[in-house]
């Protein structure tokens, strides 16, 4: 067993850290949290130069070949730096669904341009239920072939050159790989208070064609994507995270009330171990289910398990950052309520921790089915 | 990074549970209390079924009787043997004991104690505490006196768990008056039965005996069972301390999912008007969310013994985990007793009892965790000081 990165590894969180403090600094996030884009074009070309956006295609599809332990280890610096971009949800969730289906012909016009970072695509799952869980789908073509209504919390639509929408066909569910520059596609913006840019995408009576279908229906593309996006999703929180745990104990280390540095008082020195305590141990949940995901092992109740908690304890880091800091923390122009609201969206975006603590309580052996539990506790009862 | 164990160690985890499977644990004499850590009861006849398997030896270099065997290899035993519930209770203190003689220990220790701990004859208290030497711990006041060959030690300690029924006491004393705060401090391996020795228990709220008070007046100690040298007893402390938080809290995290799967074996099987607990959202998501809490704290115990491992520097990371191993206990002891509700408070024995009764058990003695080996507030406060570099909060007084 061995918890440190590799040397490679080491690498390019080293030199993602090192491109991002100076590309993306905190003022930077800070403006772009303000604006209607909510990310910077050129940043994401130069992020494309590094082959970021490319790192979990092959080569042979115009990708580095990195895996998924690369990439989540990647966007843990993202998250510490703040940066918003369309990375996850077009590099990752995206990506991982198109490469389940290399040679189907969506995935071969798509993947060296998303690899590039030339294009950029969404996904279009959830409904009007709000649940980021693929068995309670409804949409899906008419008779005509033709896509009639919505779906809700589309990321970064606005800026998405394709839409990946899930629909159900027939018993099974299906991928739809639409151009939003289709007629009948419509995007409404949400006005969230995450700097998530969340849309309603609506379909009136959508042209779908035999090409754009990605591949025979299978569940194992989706969720292979849907674990992806929650993999990376918890370490665009434990990055953040740790990035308000460090600018919270620097603050106590300076601020001076009393005589003496705010951290030299138990009651901020206790609420600081609590924060590292939330933050670590996210980590390693964090780590331990990536590295399953990406030697090939089942790891769904290792993501449930690392989602879950992260969501909850990192939004507990970001509370207790709150508090440390004070009135100061409240400003509009402090980047503490950035990193927060960013672990806000990220615990929700692909299944909050209900959702994933359901799959965790299948795993750990509860039974959902009445029959077998209720004729035990009978035959108890009669003893 | 790779988080799976290795072919060897995997190897050697089957041997453990096949030893388990032809040693069930249920068939061991219990000589003291099972204090809720996970390590179950203090057995000398299953420490002794280890000792033949050489299991406890088994990572000491070959020239002291061992095999050599790297340091994970215990946190496998460790893991099944707390998987399986079985009563190794004085294990980790035996290996710790161990590890300070091969490192510092006087000629006599290695040759007399050494092949005891491997045999499991020997098994140790701690004293350290003292009625007026808590967190506290450096305003402790017992004292050895030099005479001659001989340490002459005066003083009272309490809260040394099974000092009644282990071979030996592991003394920490002061040797010096005029020392600095840190310094002037040695330990002692001091033999249950030396003259002057009185050990008495103290009846926990369980209603069951865990702890003692020791008094020690004028107990005479060759030389030679001082562990390490004069006045660095301290160094060996706070080197020990931490290895004392991780060997005593390793086995946390597998003994609550053991418990865990307990409760959801309850949950499965009982149902409440009409109702499957199973199927209950709000069971559903405790331990759910529990199951999750047990994953992320083995997760930190993991990257502390590969920091161990490594030697690497350890500032806070065990204490952290040993924070989060006895406050995890805690809620998932609470859990269980909202999940038994009536029965919850069945003791052990108790007609109508359910799951043995280890659930009220658990409740009580976990309240005993979070004091036991450093409050949690007081690693709170080595996390932020010696963790995070917050800037310590200044001493009301004392010898600084």
């Amino acid at each position: 067993m061995d918890v440190r990165p590799s040397s490679t590894q080491q690498l390019l969180v080293a030199s993602a850290r090192d491109f991002l403090r100076r590309y993306c600094p905190l003022d930077q996030v800070l403006v772009r949290a303000l604006d209607a884009q909510g990310f910077d074009d050129k940043l994401w070309r130069a992020m494309a130069e590094l082959g970021w956006p490319g790192l979990l295609v092959p080569p042979a599809l115009g990708g580095s070949g990195g895996s998924l332990l690369d990439v989540i280890l990647l966007v843990e610096e993202m998250g510490y730096a703040g940066l918003p971009s369309p990375y996850v949800t077009s590099a990752v969730a995206v990506t991982t669904a198109l490469l389940a289906w290399q040679s189907a012909p969506p995935s071969r016009r798509l993947l060296p341009a998303l690899a590039s970072g030339e294009r950029i695509a969404t996904l279009a799952l959830v409904e009007e239920d709000g649940v980021f869980d693929p068995q309670t789908i409804s949409l899906a073509c008419d008779g005509a072939g033709r896509l009639r209504g919505r779906k809700l919390f589309v990321k970064d639509a606005h800026v998405a050159d394709e839409v990946v929408v899930v629909v159900r066909e027939g018993t099974g569910l299906g991928l739809l790989v639409l151009p939003t520059a289709r007629a009948g596609i419509g995007r409404q913006p949400l006005d969230t208070i995450s700097g998530d840019k969340l849309f309603a995408v609506t379909f009136d009576a959508v042209e779908v064609r035999a090409e754009d279908r990605l591949g025979p229906s299978s569940g194992e593309g989706l969720a292979a994507a849907l674990q992806a996006g929650a993999l990376a999703r918890t370490a665009e929180m434990v990055g953040a995270a740790q990035r308000i745990l460090e600018l919270t104990v620097e603050h106590a280390k300076t601020r001076v009330q009393g005589g003496r540095p705010i951290g030299a008082y138990q009651a901020i020195q206790h609420a600081c171990a609590d924060l590292v305590c939330d933050v670590d141990a996210s980590r390693a949940l964090l780590h331990a289910a990536a590295w399953t995901a990406s030697e090939g092992r089942a790891a769904g109740a290792d993501v449930a398990m690392a989602k879950a908690y992260a969501g909850e304890a990192c939004l507990a880091a970001a509370r207790r950052g709150h508090q440390i800091f004070g009135a100061i923390s409240y400003c509009e122009e402090h980047p503490l309520h950035v990193f927060h609201k960013r672990i806000q969206a990220a615990s929700l975006d692909f299944g909050d921790a209900a959702l994933h603590l359901e799959t965790v309580a299948q795993a750990i052996g509860l039974e959902d089915h009445p029959r077998q539990s209720g004729r035990v506790m009978e035959e108890e009862r009669h003893v | 990074m790779d988080f799976a164990l290795t072919a060897e160690e995997q190897a050697f985890a089957a041997a453990v549970r096949g030893f388990l499977r032809d040693h069930p644990p249920a068939r061991y004499s219990l000589d003291g209390m099972d204090a809720g850590y996970g390590s179950g009861s203090h057995s000398r006849a299953f420490l002794a079924a280890l000792a033949a398997q050489g299991w406890i030896s088994m990572c000491w270099p070959e020239g002291h009787g061992g095999r050599a065997w790297p340091m994970f290899f215990k946190l496998v035993l460790l893991e099944e043997l707390a998987l399986a519930g079985a009563p190794f209770g004085p294990l980790a203190g035996c290996w710790q004991t161990a590890d300070a003689i091969i490192d510092y220990g006087s000629e006599r220790l290695r040759r007399e104690v050494l092949p005891a701990i491997a045999r499991g004859e020997a098994t140790f208290w701690q004293g350290y505490s003292e009625p007026g030497a808590g967190s506290d711990l450096l305003s402790l006041t017992t004292e050895a006196v030099r005479d001659g060959e001989h340490y002459v030690i005066r003083g009272h300690k309490i809260w040394s768990s099974h000092a009644g029924i282990a071979t030996h006491g592991l003394v920490f004393t002061r040797t010096s008056r005029e020392a600095r705060r840190s310094r002037g401090f040695s330990m002692f391996v001091v033999p249950n039965g030396t003259p002057g020795l009185d050990i008495r228990p103290i009846r926990s709220l369980t209603g069951d005996v865990y702890h003692y008070e020791v008094f020690l007046d004028d107990v005479r100690v060759p030389r030679d069972l001082m562990l390490g040298r004069e006045g660095e007893g301290f160094v060996a402390l706070l080197n020990g301390l931490d290895a004392d938080r991780f060997w005593g809290r390793f086995y946390k995290a597998p003994a609550l999912r053991r418990v865990l799967g307990h409760l959801v074996s309850h949950a499965n099987a009982t149902t409440v008007r009409g109702v499957p607990l199973a199927r209950d959202p709000v069971v559903r998501r405790r331990l759910a969310g529990l199951a999750t809490d047990v994953a992320a704290l083995r997760g930190l115990f993991y990257r502390a013994a590969c920091l161990l491992r490594d030697g690497a520097p350890i500032t806070y990371e065990v204490a952290m985990a040993k924070v989060l191993a006895d406050e995890t206990g805690q809620k998932l002891a609470r859990l269980g007793m909202d999940l038994l509700g009536p029965w919850g408070p069945l003791r052990a024995g108790s007609r109508e009892a359910k799951l043995d009764g280890e659930i009220a058990h658990s409740y009580l003695t976990s309240l005993g965790h979070t004091i036991a080996g450093g409050t949690a507030e007081v690693l709170r406060t080595t996390v932020a000081v010696r963790g995070l570099g917050l800037p310590a909060e200044p001493r009301a007084s004392g010898r600084g």
